[in-house]
Protein backbone atom coordinates (compact mmCIF):
# COMPACT_ATOMS: atom_id res chain seq x y z
CA UNK A 1 0.00 0.00 0.00
CA UNK A 2 1.17 3.54 -0.63
CA UNK A 3 -0.37 6.94 0.05
CA UNK A 4 -2.56 6.86 -3.04
CA UNK A 5 -3.98 3.39 -2.42
CA UNK A 6 -7.78 3.62 -2.36
CA UNK A 7 -9.19 2.39 0.96
CA UNK A 8 -12.86 3.34 0.48
CA UNK A 9 -13.92 2.46 -3.06
CA UNK A 10 -17.36 4.07 -2.87
CA UNK A 11 -16.09 7.53 -1.96
CA UNK A 12 -12.57 7.10 -3.41
CA UNK A 13 -10.73 7.88 -0.19
CA UNK A 14 -7.05 7.00 -0.16
CA UNK A 15 -4.65 5.95 2.57
CA UNK A 16 -3.08 9.39 2.93
CA UNK A 17 -6.50 10.93 3.68
CA UNK A 18 -7.17 8.37 6.40
CA UNK A 19 -3.76 8.95 7.95
CA UNK A 20 -4.23 12.73 7.87
CA UNK A 21 -7.50 12.33 9.77
CA UNK A 22 -5.80 10.14 12.37
CA UNK A 23 -3.02 12.72 12.73
CA UNK A 24 -5.58 15.45 13.38
CA UNK A 25 -6.78 13.41 16.32
CA UNK A 26 -9.59 11.16 15.04
CA UNK A 27 -9.16 7.76 16.65
CA UNK A 28 -12.30 5.83 15.72
CA UNK A 29 -13.75 4.72 12.40
CA UNK A 30 -16.80 6.93 12.80
CA UNK A 31 -14.72 10.01 13.66
CA UNK A 32 -12.50 9.43 10.60
CA UNK A 33 -15.60 8.89 8.49
CA UNK A 34 -17.06 12.31 9.28
CA UNK A 35 -13.82 14.04 8.29
CA UNK A 36 -13.15 12.08 5.09
CA UNK A 37 -16.49 10.52 3.97
CA UNK A 38 -14.73 7.14 4.13
CA UNK A 39 -17.49 4.53 4.53
CA UNK A 40 -20.33 6.90 3.69
CA UNK A 41 -21.06 5.55 0.21
CA UNK A 42 -23.46 2.89 -1.10
CA UNK A 43 -21.71 -0.05 0.62
CA UNK A 44 -21.80 1.73 4.01
CA UNK A 45 -18.31 0.61 5.07
CA UNK A 46 -18.83 -3.07 4.33
CA UNK A 47 -15.67 -3.08 2.20
CA UNK A 48 -13.42 -0.64 4.04
CA UNK A 49 -14.37 -1.34 7.64
CA UNK A 50 -11.54 -3.73 8.49
CA UNK A 51 -9.00 -1.94 6.32
CA UNK A 52 -9.56 1.27 8.22
CA UNK A 53 -9.51 -0.53 11.56
CA UNK A 54 -6.12 -1.99 10.63
CA UNK A 55 -4.77 1.43 9.72
CA UNK A 56 -6.01 2.86 13.03
CA UNK A 57 -4.53 -0.07 14.93
CA UNK A 58 -1.11 0.39 13.31
CA UNK A 59 -1.09 4.20 13.58
CA UNK A 60 -2.05 4.23 17.26
CA UNK A 61 -0.14 1.08 18.12
CA UNK A 62 -3.22 -0.53 19.65
CA UNK A 63 -4.44 -4.12 19.19
CA UNK A 64 -7.00 -4.51 16.40
CA UNK A 65 -9.47 -5.95 18.89
CA UNK A 66 -9.56 -2.54 20.66
CA UNK A 67 -10.65 -0.69 17.50
CA UNK A 68 -14.43 -0.43 17.33
CA UNK A 69 -16.13 -1.21 14.01
CA UNK A 70 -18.25 1.56 12.44
CA UNK A 71 -21.84 1.98 13.52
CA UNK A 72 -24.10 0.05 11.17
CA UNK A 73 -27.53 1.49 10.45
CA UNK A 74 -30.75 0.45 8.84
CA UNK A 75 -31.55 -0.43 6.10
CA UNK A 76 -28.19 -2.34 5.84
CA UNK A 77 -28.44 -2.50 2.08
CA UNK A 78 -29.87 0.07 -0.35
CA UNK A 79 -33.65 -0.08 -0.17
CA UNK A 80 -36.26 1.70 -2.27
CA UNK A 81 -38.19 4.43 -0.55
CA UNK A 82 -41.41 2.97 -1.95
CA UNK A 83 -40.62 -0.22 -0.01
CA UNK A 84 -40.07 1.75 3.19
CA UNK A 85 -43.34 3.67 3.01
CA UNK A 86 -45.45 1.89 5.56
CA UNK A 87 -48.80 2.09 7.22
CA UNK A 88 -47.28 3.01 10.53
CA UNK A 89 -47.91 6.57 11.57
CA UNK A 90 -45.63 8.40 13.90
CA UNK A 91 -46.81 11.60 15.46
CA UNK A 92 -43.18 12.60 15.88
CA UNK A 93 -42.76 13.29 12.15
CA UNK A 94 -43.90 16.89 11.69
CA UNK A 95 -44.00 19.54 9.00
CA UNK A 96 -41.70 22.51 9.33
CA UNK A 97 -44.48 24.82 8.22
CA UNK A 98 -47.06 23.70 10.75
CA UNK A 99 -44.55 23.86 13.55
CA UNK A 100 -43.38 27.40 13.13
CA UNK A 101 -46.35 29.21 11.72
CA UNK A 102 -47.61 31.69 14.31
CA UNK A 103 -51.02 30.92 15.72
CA UNK A 104 -53.85 33.32 16.22
CA UNK A 105 -53.13 35.52 19.20
CA UNK A 106 -49.40 34.76 19.36
CA UNK A 107 -47.45 37.75 20.54
CA UNK A 108 -43.74 38.33 20.51
CA UNK A 109 -41.91 38.30 23.79
CA UNK A 110 -40.81 41.85 24.30
CA UNK B 1 1.07 22.95 27.60
CA UNK B 2 1.09 24.66 30.98
CA UNK B 3 -2.53 23.62 31.73
CA UNK B 4 -3.27 27.26 32.60
CA UNK B 5 -5.74 29.10 30.33
CA UNK B 6 -7.64 32.33 30.09
CA UNK B 7 -10.67 30.52 28.67
CA UNK B 8 -11.72 26.87 28.74
CA UNK B 9 -14.58 25.94 26.41
CA UNK B 10 -16.40 22.70 27.18
CA UNK B 11 -17.68 21.19 23.96
CA UNK B 12 -16.12 21.20 20.50
CA UNK B 13 -19.25 21.04 18.41
CA UNK B 14 -20.32 23.77 16.05
CA UNK B 15 -21.04 26.20 18.92
CA UNK B 16 -17.89 25.63 21.01
CA UNK B 17 -15.63 25.54 17.96
CA UNK B 18 -17.13 28.73 16.56
CA UNK B 19 -16.63 30.54 19.86
CA UNK B 20 -13.03 29.25 20.03
CA UNK B 21 -12.31 30.47 16.51
CA UNK B 22 -13.89 33.91 16.88
CA UNK B 23 -12.33 34.43 20.31
CA UNK B 24 -8.88 33.49 18.95
CA UNK B 25 -8.94 36.01 16.13
CA UNK B 26 -7.39 38.77 18.26
CA UNK B 27 -4.86 36.26 19.70
CA UNK B 28 -5.13 37.88 23.10
CA UNK B 29 -6.38 34.89 25.06
CA UNK B 30 -4.98 31.46 25.82
CA UNK B 31 -7.85 29.16 24.89
CA UNK B 32 -8.49 25.46 25.41
CA UNK B 33 -11.41 23.46 24.01
CA UNK B 34 -12.27 20.16 25.70
CA UNK B 35 -14.51 17.50 24.18
CA UNK B 36 -15.69 14.25 25.74
CA UNK B 37 -15.35 12.57 22.34
CA UNK B 38 -14.28 13.92 19.00
CA UNK B 39 -15.80 16.85 17.07
CA UNK B 40 -18.87 15.82 15.03
CA UNK B 41 -19.46 12.70 17.11
CA UNK B 42 -22.53 14.35 18.66
CA UNK B 43 -25.25 16.68 17.43
CA UNK B 44 -23.15 18.75 15.01
CA UNK B 45 -22.33 15.63 13.00
CA UNK B 46 -25.88 14.26 12.83
CA UNK B 47 -27.87 17.03 11.18
CA UNK B 48 -29.22 18.12 7.82
CA UNK B 49 -27.42 21.42 8.54
CA UNK B 50 -29.97 23.85 7.21
CA UNK B 51 -29.12 27.48 7.70
CA UNK B 52 -32.77 28.17 8.28
CA UNK B 53 -34.34 31.52 9.06
CA UNK B 54 -37.68 32.34 7.62
CA UNK B 55 -40.14 30.68 9.92
CA UNK B 56 -38.23 30.98 13.16
CA UNK B 57 -40.55 32.71 15.61
CA UNK B 58 -40.92 34.95 17.58
CA UNK B 59 -39.69 37.37 14.96
CA UNK B 60 -36.76 38.64 17.03
CA UNK B 61 -35.49 35.06 17.03
CA UNK B 62 -35.96 35.01 13.25
CA UNK B 63 -33.99 38.24 13.10
CA UNK B 64 -31.12 36.73 15.11
CA UNK B 65 -31.09 33.76 12.72
CA UNK B 66 -31.09 36.12 9.72
CA UNK B 67 -28.13 38.09 11.09
CA UNK B 68 -26.24 34.84 11.53
CA UNK B 69 -27.06 33.62 8.00
CA UNK B 70 -25.81 36.98 6.70
CA UNK B 71 -22.43 36.31 8.32
CA UNK B 72 -21.80 33.03 6.49
CA UNK B 73 -20.23 34.50 3.33
CA UNK B 74 -17.79 36.51 5.48
CA UNK B 75 -17.05 33.48 7.61
CA UNK B 76 -16.13 31.50 4.49
CA UNK B 77 -13.61 34.13 3.54
CA UNK B 78 -11.95 33.65 6.90
CA UNK B 79 -12.04 29.88 7.47
CA UNK B 80 -12.48 28.49 3.93
CA UNK B 81 -15.12 26.72 1.86
CA UNK B 82 -17.78 25.18 4.10
CA UNK B 83 -20.10 24.59 1.13
CA UNK B 84 -22.51 27.25 2.34
CA UNK B 85 -25.25 27.70 -0.20
CA UNK B 86 -28.01 30.29 0.10
CA UNK B 87 -30.45 28.14 -1.83
CA UNK B 88 -33.60 29.83 -0.67
CA UNK B 89 -35.98 27.94 1.58
CA UNK B 90 -39.42 26.49 0.84
CA UNK B 91 -41.81 25.35 3.59
CA UNK B 92 -44.74 23.65 1.85
CA UNK B 93 -48.28 23.41 3.18
CA UNK B 94 -50.95 21.08 1.91
CA UNK B 95 -54.16 22.79 2.92
CA UNK B 96 -55.60 26.03 1.58
CA UNK B 97 -56.59 26.87 5.15
CA UNK B 98 -52.89 27.29 6.00
CA UNK B 99 -52.55 30.26 3.67
CA UNK B 100 -53.80 32.71 6.31
CA UNK B 101 -51.22 31.68 8.85
CA UNK B 102 -48.57 31.82 6.10
CA UNK B 103 -49.58 35.43 5.42
CA UNK B 104 -49.50 36.26 9.13
CA UNK B 105 -45.99 34.79 9.34
CA UNK B 106 -44.89 36.88 6.35
CA UNK B 107 -46.28 40.06 7.94
CA UNK B 108 -44.65 39.40 11.30
CA UNK B 109 -41.26 38.57 9.81
CA UNK B 110 -41.36 41.59 7.47
CA UNK B 111 -41.26 43.79 10.58
CA UNK B 112 -37.71 42.61 11.25
CA UNK B 113 -36.64 42.58 7.60
CA UNK B 114 -37.14 38.90 6.73
CA UNK B 115 -38.69 38.78 3.27
CA UNK B 116 -41.17 35.94 2.81
CA UNK B 117 -43.25 35.21 -0.27
CA UNK B 118 -46.42 33.21 0.18
CA UNK B 119 -46.55 31.07 -2.94
CA UNK B 120 -49.48 29.34 -4.61
CA UNK B 121 -49.21 25.87 -6.12
CA UNK B 122 -48.06 27.04 -9.55
CA UNK B 123 -45.42 29.31 -8.10
CA UNK B 124 -44.09 26.48 -5.93
CA UNK B 125 -43.94 24.10 -8.91
CA UNK B 126 -42.22 26.74 -11.00
CA UNK B 127 -39.45 26.91 -8.41
CA UNK B 128 -39.31 23.17 -7.77
CA UNK B 129 -40.95 21.14 -10.56
CA UNK B 130 -40.33 17.87 -8.70
CA UNK B 131 -42.55 18.84 -5.77
CA UNK B 132 -45.95 17.22 -5.57
CA UNK B 133 -48.90 18.95 -7.27
CA UNK B 134 -50.86 18.11 -4.12
CA UNK B 135 -49.07 20.96 -2.38
CA UNK B 136 -51.39 23.91 -1.82
CA UNK B 137 -48.63 26.45 -1.41
CA UNK B 138 -45.54 27.33 0.53
CA UNK B 139 -43.71 30.07 2.33
CA UNK B 140 -40.48 30.99 0.58
CA UNK B 141 -37.51 33.12 1.50
CA UNK B 142 -34.23 33.76 -0.26
CA UNK B 143 -32.34 33.94 3.03
CA UNK B 144 -32.45 30.20 3.84
CA UNK B 145 -29.81 27.72 2.79
CA UNK B 146 -27.58 24.96 4.02
CA UNK B 147 -23.98 24.14 4.78
CA UNK B 148 -21.75 21.07 5.03
CA UNK B 149 -21.61 20.52 8.81
CA UNK B 150 -18.49 18.33 8.63
CA UNK B 151 -16.52 20.96 6.73
CA UNK B 152 -17.89 23.73 8.94
CA UNK B 153 -16.75 22.26 12.25
CA UNK B 154 -13.47 20.96 10.80
CA UNK B 155 -12.60 24.40 9.40
CA UNK B 156 -13.62 26.26 12.58
CA UNK B 157 -11.16 24.02 14.43
CA UNK B 158 -8.39 24.33 11.81
CA UNK B 159 -8.66 28.11 11.86
CA UNK B 160 -8.70 28.15 15.66
CA UNK B 161 -5.62 25.93 15.79
CA UNK B 162 -3.85 28.32 13.44
CA UNK B 163 -4.57 31.00 16.04
CA UNK B 164 -2.97 28.79 18.73
CA UNK B 165 -6.13 27.45 20.34
CA UNK B 166 -5.45 24.13 22.09
CA UNK B 167 -7.82 21.17 21.85
CA UNK B 168 -8.20 18.14 24.08
CA UNK B 169 -10.35 15.33 22.63
CA UNK B 170 -11.72 12.07 24.06
CA UNK B 171 -11.42 13.73 27.42
CA UNK B 172 -14.65 14.10 29.41
CA UNK B 173 -14.88 16.73 32.13
CA UNK B 174 -15.44 15.02 35.47
CA UNK B 175 -15.55 17.91 37.92
CA UNK B 176 -15.23 21.70 38.04
CA UNK B 177 -14.06 23.40 41.23
CA UNK B 178 -13.53 27.03 42.19
CA UNK B 179 -10.00 27.70 43.38
CA UNK B 180 -8.68 31.19 44.26
CA UNK B 181 -10.85 32.92 41.69
CA UNK B 182 -9.97 30.35 39.04
CA UNK B 183 -11.84 27.32 37.72
CA UNK B 184 -10.16 23.98 38.22
CA UNK B 185 -11.44 21.76 35.41
CA UNK B 186 -10.79 18.12 36.20
CA UNK B 187 -10.96 15.82 33.18
CA UNK B 188 -10.36 12.14 32.60
CA UNK B 189 -6.78 12.75 31.46
CA UNK B 190 -5.77 16.09 32.94
CA UNK B 191 -6.43 19.03 35.24
CA UNK B 192 -6.76 22.49 33.71
CA UNK B 193 -6.97 25.91 35.32
CA UNK B 194 -9.06 28.63 33.70
CA UNK B 195 -10.02 32.23 34.41
CA UNK B 196 -13.22 31.86 32.41
CA UNK B 197 -15.32 28.82 31.50
CA UNK B 198 -17.84 28.50 28.68
CA UNK B 199 -20.37 25.67 28.65
CA UNK B 200 -21.10 24.71 25.04
CA UNK B 201 -21.82 21.04 25.51
CA UNK B 202 -25.03 20.80 23.45
CA UNK B 203 -27.22 17.94 24.70
CA UNK B 204 -24.80 17.34 27.61
CA UNK B 205 -24.95 20.92 28.88
CA UNK B 206 -27.36 19.96 31.65
CA UNK B 207 -24.76 17.54 33.08
CA UNK B 208 -21.95 20.07 32.72
CA UNK B 209 -24.14 22.65 34.46
CA UNK B 210 -24.58 20.26 37.39
CA UNK B 211 -20.78 20.21 37.84
CA UNK B 212 -21.05 23.95 38.50
CA UNK B 213 -24.21 23.59 40.53
CA UNK B 214 -26.35 25.33 37.92
CA UNK B 215 -29.62 24.01 36.52
CA UNK B 216 -29.72 24.39 32.75
CA UNK B 217 -33.33 24.03 31.55
CA UNK B 218 -32.85 22.07 28.32
CA UNK B 219 -34.35 18.96 26.76
CA UNK B 220 -32.85 16.25 24.56
CA UNK B 221 -34.91 15.76 21.39
CA UNK B 222 -34.15 13.06 18.84
CA UNK B 223 -34.47 13.54 15.09
CA UNK B 224 -34.23 10.79 12.48
CA UNK B 225 -32.95 11.29 8.95
CA UNK B 226 -32.97 9.16 5.77
CA UNK B 227 -30.11 9.44 3.27
CA UNK B 228 -30.59 8.48 -0.38
CA UNK B 229 -27.98 7.26 -2.82
CA UNK B 230 -26.53 10.11 -4.93
CA UNK B 231 -29.24 11.27 -7.35
CA UNK B 232 -29.23 13.53 -10.38
CA UNK B 233 -30.14 17.11 -9.46
CA UNK B 234 -33.71 16.90 -8.16
CA UNK B 235 -34.23 19.91 -5.89
CA UNK B 236 -32.42 23.24 -5.85
CA UNK B 237 -33.84 24.77 -2.68
CA UNK B 238 -33.64 23.81 0.95
CA UNK B 239 -37.12 22.45 1.59
CA UNK B 240 -38.59 22.30 5.09
CA UNK B 241 -37.95 18.58 5.58
CA UNK B 242 -35.24 17.83 3.04
CA UNK B 243 -32.30 19.02 1.02
CA UNK B 244 -30.00 17.69 -1.68
CA UNK B 245 -26.27 17.77 -0.95
CA UNK B 246 -23.50 18.63 -3.43
CA UNK B 247 -22.77 14.96 -4.07
CA UNK B 248 -26.39 14.29 -5.03
CA UNK B 249 -27.63 12.51 -1.92
CA UNK B 250 -30.94 13.74 -0.54
CA UNK B 251 -31.29 14.09 3.24
CA UNK B 252 -34.89 13.65 4.39
CA UNK B 253 -36.61 13.98 7.72
CA UNK B 254 -38.05 16.21 10.36
CA UNK B 255 -39.07 14.45 13.56
CA UNK B 256 -38.96 15.21 17.25
CA UNK B 257 -38.98 12.63 20.04
CA UNK B 258 -38.05 13.05 23.68
CA UNK B 259 -36.36 9.74 24.42
CA UNK B 260 -33.20 10.86 26.21
CA UNK B 261 -29.80 10.41 24.62
CA UNK B 262 -30.81 7.49 22.43
CA UNK B 263 -29.52 7.64 18.88
CA UNK B 264 -31.19 4.53 17.55
CA UNK B 265 -33.42 4.80 14.50
CA UNK B 266 -36.87 3.24 14.68
CA UNK B 267 -39.04 1.65 12.02
CA UNK B 268 -42.15 3.75 12.70
CA UNK B 269 -40.32 7.04 12.17
CA UNK B 270 -38.41 5.68 9.16
CA UNK B 271 -41.66 4.55 7.52
CA UNK B 272 -43.43 7.80 8.26
CA UNK B 273 -40.46 9.81 7.00
CA UNK B 274 -40.41 7.75 3.78
CA UNK B 275 -44.09 8.57 3.38
CA UNK B 276 -43.39 12.26 3.86
CA UNK B 277 -40.60 12.03 1.27
CA UNK B 278 -42.97 10.66 -1.37
CA UNK B 279 -45.75 13.08 -0.45
CA UNK B 280 -43.37 15.98 -1.04
CA UNK B 281 -41.40 14.55 -3.97
CA UNK B 282 -43.20 11.66 -5.71
CA UNK B 283 -40.08 10.81 -7.76
CA UNK B 284 -38.28 9.82 -4.58
CA UNK B 285 -40.34 6.60 -4.45
CA UNK B 286 -37.85 5.09 -6.88
CA UNK B 287 -34.75 6.26 -5.01
CA UNK B 288 -32.71 4.01 -2.76
CA UNK B 289 -32.07 4.77 0.89
CA UNK B 290 -28.53 3.82 1.89
CA UNK B 291 -28.65 4.85 5.52
CA UNK B 292 -30.82 6.19 8.29
CA UNK B 293 -29.33 8.07 11.19
CA UNK B 294 -30.47 9.83 14.30
CA UNK B 295 -29.14 12.80 16.19
CA UNK B 296 -30.15 14.25 19.53
CA UNK B 297 -30.76 17.97 19.55
CA UNK B 298 -30.62 20.13 22.60
CA UNK B 299 -33.69 22.35 22.92
CA UNK B 300 -34.00 24.87 25.76
CA UNK B 301 -37.34 24.54 27.54
CA UNK B 302 -38.74 27.68 25.91
CA UNK B 303 -37.22 26.84 22.51
CA UNK B 304 -34.91 29.85 22.43
CA UNK B 305 -31.10 30.02 22.73
CA UNK B 306 -29.45 30.39 26.14
CA UNK B 307 -26.50 32.71 25.68
CA UNK B 308 -24.40 34.88 27.96
CA UNK B 309 -23.04 34.92 31.49
CA UNK B 310 -24.18 32.48 34.15
CA UNK B 311 -25.71 35.00 36.57
CA UNK B 312 -24.81 33.15 39.76
CA UNK B 313 -21.16 32.38 38.95
CA UNK B 314 -18.60 35.03 38.02
CA UNK B 315 -16.67 34.28 34.83
CA UNK B 316 -18.85 31.33 33.85
CA UNK B 317 -20.71 31.54 30.54
CA UNK B 318 -23.18 29.43 28.61
CA UNK B 319 -24.00 28.97 24.94
CA UNK B 320 -26.59 26.30 24.29
CA UNK B 321 -29.25 26.25 21.60
CA UNK B 322 -31.19 24.31 19.03
CA UNK B 323 -30.09 25.44 15.53
CA UNK B 324 -26.40 25.72 16.41
CA UNK B 325 -25.53 25.39 12.72
CA UNK B 326 -27.65 28.40 11.75
CA UNK B 327 -26.56 30.45 14.75
CA UNK B 328 -22.87 29.55 15.13
CA UNK B 329 -21.45 32.59 13.26
CA UNK B 330 -23.41 35.12 15.33
CA UNK B 331 -22.94 33.20 18.57
CA UNK B 332 -19.15 33.10 18.09
CA UNK B 333 -19.14 36.82 17.29
CA UNK B 334 -21.32 37.87 20.22
CA UNK B 335 -19.59 35.64 22.78
CA UNK B 336 -16.26 37.10 21.68
CA UNK B 337 -17.57 40.63 22.24
CA UNK B 338 -18.83 39.59 25.66
CA UNK B 339 -15.57 38.00 26.79
CA UNK B 340 -13.27 40.64 25.30
CA UNK B 341 -15.24 43.79 26.10
CA UNK B 342 -17.96 42.81 28.55
CA UNK B 343 -20.69 44.15 26.27
CA UNK B 344 -22.31 43.02 23.03
CA UNK B 345 -23.58 44.63 19.83
CA UNK B 346 -26.81 42.67 20.22
CA UNK B 347 -28.87 42.88 23.40
CA UNK B 348 -28.65 39.49 25.09
CA UNK B 349 -31.32 40.21 27.67
CA UNK B 350 -33.88 37.84 26.15
CA UNK B 351 -31.27 35.11 25.79
CA UNK B 352 -29.89 35.11 29.31
CA UNK B 353 -30.15 32.06 31.54
CA UNK B 354 -31.89 33.99 34.31
CA UNK B 355 -34.98 34.57 32.14
CA UNK B 356 -36.15 31.18 33.40
CA UNK B 357 -36.21 32.46 36.99
CA UNK B 358 -38.73 35.18 36.26
CA UNK B 359 -41.31 32.45 36.33
CA UNK B 360 -44.49 34.22 35.29
CA UNK B 361 -43.14 37.14 33.32
CA UNK B 362 -41.93 34.78 30.61
CA UNK B 363 -44.59 32.48 29.24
Amino acid sequence: MDDSTIVCKCEEINLAEIETAIKSGAHTFDDIKRLTRCGMGPCQAKVCSNLVRQIISESLDKPLSDIRPPRMRMPLKPTRISALVGDEESSSVISVFSESAPKEGDEDHV
Amino acid sequence: MSNQYDVVIIGSGVVGSSIAFHLSESRQKEILVIDKDYPLSGTSGSTQAWVWVHNKTPSWYGELSMLSAELYPFLERKIGDVEYKRTGGIAPFFSESDRDSARRLAEKQAEVGIEIDVLNRDQVLEKEPALSPNIAGATFSKIDGNVNPFRLVELYIKAAKKNHVQFSFYNPVIAIKRNKGMFKVITKNDVFMAKQVIMAAGPWTKEVGKLLGVDIPVKQVRGQILVTEPLAPLIKHTIGGMRQADNGEVLIGYSKEEVGYDRRTTLDVIQDTAKMAVEYLPDLAKANIVRCFAGVRVIPNDGLPILGPVPTIDNAYIAVMHSGITLSPIVGTVMTELLMHGETSIDLKKLRLDRFNESNSYV
